[in-house]
């Protein structure tokens, strides 16, 4: 059974009760209007996904409820660290 | 009051008794999903104060995430409605029902579904989790006594998978 641990309810729980939500850090572009089709794309599409460290939203869906953020390998799938939404980035 | 009386409950009163744990439904309750950035509002509107840790229960009201509390209570208790006030508070008494855990092995029984460390989930603890695929909230009331709030068309298979646990249990 892969624990992560919550940063909010500071418990390790099940990943079951866990759900993924992509990558982490990516900031809404404040004006759209005013992007090229191709820098919208890239915004909307466009994913580092690395072999390695990994910044990436989780939530604690079936816990608290609340997003966070993780730093996971993706090619251990050990979670490095998590913490709250909004920290700066680790 | 009278549709109280008269509404059909999900699954039966009693549904199991065996060596050391035996199921049923709690009576009917009056519930209320309490949600606020700042707990004082709402304090100020319930006359007691909210646990603020994640996970704790005082007064009723259990303490699910950093800004949500469930209010359970006698199907008599109300609450104000909060007009005005920047909290959110909303009647969910018949959203679920109470599934009582009771005996020296409810933590075993429920340890075959959910992946929670009961051990270390004391009593006065709740949390949201799941048992085998459905959510559910785990309120751990006294020594041998677990409650499982869940959503009322969940309940009968709940039940079943309960029963199926507490059966295999030697
Ligand atoms: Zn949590």
């Amino acid at each position: 059974m892969l624990l992560i641990h919550c940063p909010y309810c500071d418990q390790q729980r099940a990943e079951i009760e866990f759900a993924y939500a992509g990558e982490a850090h990516i900031a809404r572009p404040l004006d759209p209007a005013a992007m090229s089709d191709e820098d919208w794309a890239r915004y909307l599409f466009i994913r580092s996904n690395p072999r390695g460290r990994h910044h990436e939203r989780w939530r604690h869906i079936h816990g608290c409820g609340r997003f966070f953020n993780a730093v996971r390998d993706t090619a251990t799938d050990k979670f490095e660290a998590t913490y709250q939404a909004g920290k700066p980035r680790r | 009051m009278s549709e109280a009386l008269a509404r059909s409950e999900p699954v039966s009163a009693q549904f199991y008794s065996g060596a050391g744990v035996s199921l049923s439904l709690a009576a009917p309750m009056a519930r209320y999903a309490l949600r606020a950035r700042q707990p004082e509002p709402l304090e100020h509107l319930l006359g007691f104060e909210l646990p603020r840790q994640i996970g704790a229960i005082k007064g009723g009201a259990a303490c699910l995430g950093p800004d949500e509390w469930l209010l359970r209570g006698p199907v008599a208790t109300t609450v104000a409605t909060g007009a005005g006030l920047p909290v959110s508070i909303t009647q969910v008494s018949d959203r679920s029902v109470c599934l009582l855990v009771d005996g020296p092995h409810a933590a075993d029984v429920l340890a075959a579904g959910c992946p929670l460390d009961l051990d270390r989930f004391a009593v006065g603890r709740a949390t949201r989790t799941v048992f085998e695929a459905v959510e559910i909230l785990l309120l751990h009331t006294s020594d041998d006594r677990f409650e499982v709030e869940v959503w009322r068309s969940f309940a009968p298979w709940l039940k079943k998978a309960l029963e199926t646990a507490a059966r295999q249990l030697r």
